[in-house]
């Protein structure tokens, strides 16, 4: 469960990138946020991911509060969540396959359980053939299930999307939304940042939408309109 | 930590030193430097130590006579000295012997010594004292000192002396050459590790991401570091090897020419380059991990 708990975020230069903001989302849930550039989408992820501290107000993941979390903390907290972005932040220099068994490894998984599980999460997402395929020999689309298959591999409960489908085109976008669907059907917890009304509008999840920092609406099975 | 993560540690410290070729051959270089130095000073000051502490158990002393002294006074006197407790053997060199002794060891030179025969001669008679125990030295010395038709006194201890001061001052300006030249070597290296820890900041960023401890992320760094001063620490102990190994092959040579001085030998090889292995070791890792912490506290924000 993630609670926020009217959480305020102003950032040094004086720019409030969200206003009291409270909102609970339940385990197994999936959650659009949407908004316009600067409504506070990549503050309120950064805030989760606890790159950022919010100014007031409390994030309460799980029972835990993370503003308790101590800096050596951090990174046990992080592993109970998959990241993926916009732009895939994958390894250039490493294959698909080593992408992925990267994040296995600095988690200290063992060789076997490498072995065992990266096949099965590339072909989860529909690359199994192409593991040991480099990053610059894919297309974005398939750069993006490599990305995803490197969130999930270490099973985290939580799944957070920065943007996932705004590099590519809407065929391929929808692709990758049948992928983050199946992992939410299978328990992950969904939480998913964009400003593509179409895949918004065609998925009818639970959305919340944000104006300026302010959340205008929390809707299930809502839409993403253009603001009056 | 278990073993597997640091395997995964270790490569990425070598993969660093490999992606960053110039820049580390640039840091082995200058540990290196700094390393030989340490080498040379410790090969000068150990074998001075032991130079020294052979000077110091010859046991020889020269009693220098007054001019004047009879031939009788002068054999009572070699009698008195015999006697005395530690005493083994009293030889007299006769300014004549003397003199011809030193022509000698100027060889081709000796003629520059041809107008000082006879009674231009400025050396003294003398006796050559030899002492069964070193301990025996100062109570001798000090005995000869109150005999009135003894001018001077010499013994080796004021040799031992001024080698202590050498092997003291080599042993001084050396280190402090050395903290300078490894400090230069310590920014060299955190440079070095600043432009890895640059150069691989996508792959930090991703790794804080995915939830890596800050403590995996920077072991790496510290293992690059620790690998180029060590490496650095084997070339230099190789080299001042190599040199000494030289040196000693023509210590034969040198024991011909000054050998009879007994204070030219060198010690074999392992027994000296096992102190310089162990001291460049140590200062090289030192200065390595020291320099990458540096540059990680600095530049590696987790």
């Amino acid at each position: 469960m993630i609670q926020f708990r009217n959480v305020t975020k102003v950032y040094p230069n004086g720019l409030c990138a969200l206003s009291n903001v409270n909102f609970t989302i339940a385990n197994g849930e999936f959650v659009f946020i949407v908004g316009a550039s600067g409504a506070g989408k990549t503050t309120l992820i950064k805030l989760l991911l606890k790159e950022i501290e919010p100014t007031s107000g409390s994030i309460i993941v799980d029972d835990v509060d993370l503003s308790s979390l101590k800096r050596k903390e951090i990174p046990y907290y992080r592993r109970k969540l998959g990241v993926v972005f916009q732009d895939f932040r994958l390894l250039p220099d490493r294959t698909a396959y080593e992408n992925v068994a990267f994040a296995m490894e600095i988690v200290g998984a063992s060789p076997k359980e490498i072995r065992r599980r990266v096949p099965a999460v590339l072909s989860m997402v529909g690359l199994g053939s192409k593991a040991h395929a480099y990053p610059h020999q894919l297309s974005g689309g398939e750069q993006q299930r490599v990305a995803l298959a490197r969130a999930l591999v270490n099973n985290p409960s939580i799944l957070i999307a920065d943007e996932p489908t705004g590099n590519l085109d809407p065929v391929t976008a929808m692709e990758i939304m049948k992928i983050i669907n199946l992992i939410n059907r299978r328990g992950t917890t969904v939480i998913m940042a964009t400003h593509a009304k179409s895949i918004v509008n065609a998925m009818r999840k639970r959305v919340l939408q944000f104006r300026k920092g302010v959340l205008i609406k929390d809707e299930q099975e809502g839409g993403y309109f253009d603001e009056p | 930590m278990n073993l597997r993560s640091w395997r995964f540690f270790v490569y990425h410290g070598f993969q660093n030193i490999l992606r960053n070729r110039v820049m580390s051959l640039a840091s082995v270089t200058a540990i290196m430097v700094a390393l030989i130095v340490l080498g040379l000073i410790l090969v000068i000051v150990v074998n001075l130590d032991v130079m020294m502490k052979e000077v110091e158990s010859k046991m020889e002393i020269t009693l220098f006579l007054k001019d004047g002294v009879t031939d009788s006074e002068r054999s009572s006197l070699e009698k008195e000295i015999s006697s005395w407790q530690g005493v083994y053997d009293v030889e007299f060199i006769s300014r004549h012997q003397a003199l011809e002794e030193w022509k000698r060891q100027l060889g081709d030179k000796g003629s520059l010594l041809d107008g000082y025969t006879g009674e231009n001669n400025p050396l003294p008679d003398s006796f050559l004292v030899k002492i069964e125990k070193p301990e025996y030295v100062n109570t001798i010395v000090e005995k000869a000192k109150e005999i009135p038709a003894i001018e001077e006194v010499n013994y080796s201890s004021k040799v031992a002396e001024f080698i202590e001061w050498l092997a003291r001052t080599i042993r001084l300006v050396g280190m402090g050459l050395v903290a300078v030249l490894a400090g230069v070597a310590a920014i060299i290296i955190s440079n070095t590790v600043r432009l890895t820890v640059y150069s691989r900041r996508r792959e930090i960023g991703i790794m804080k991401y995915i939830g890596a401890t800050d403590w995996f992320i920077r072991w790496p760094f510290i293992i690059e570091g620790l690998i180029l001063g060590v490496m650095g620490s084997v070339i230099a102990t190789g080299v001042v090897a190599l040199g000494y190994k030289f040196l000693l092959d023509r210590s034969s040579y040198i024991n011909m020419r000054w050998g009879y001085l007994g204070i030219f030998r060198l010690l074999p090889l392992n027994e000296v380059m096992l102190y310089v292995l162990e001291a460049s070791l140590l200062v090289g890792a030192c200065v390595g991990v020291l320099a990458s912490c540096l540059s990680i506290r600095k530049h590696l924000r987790v």
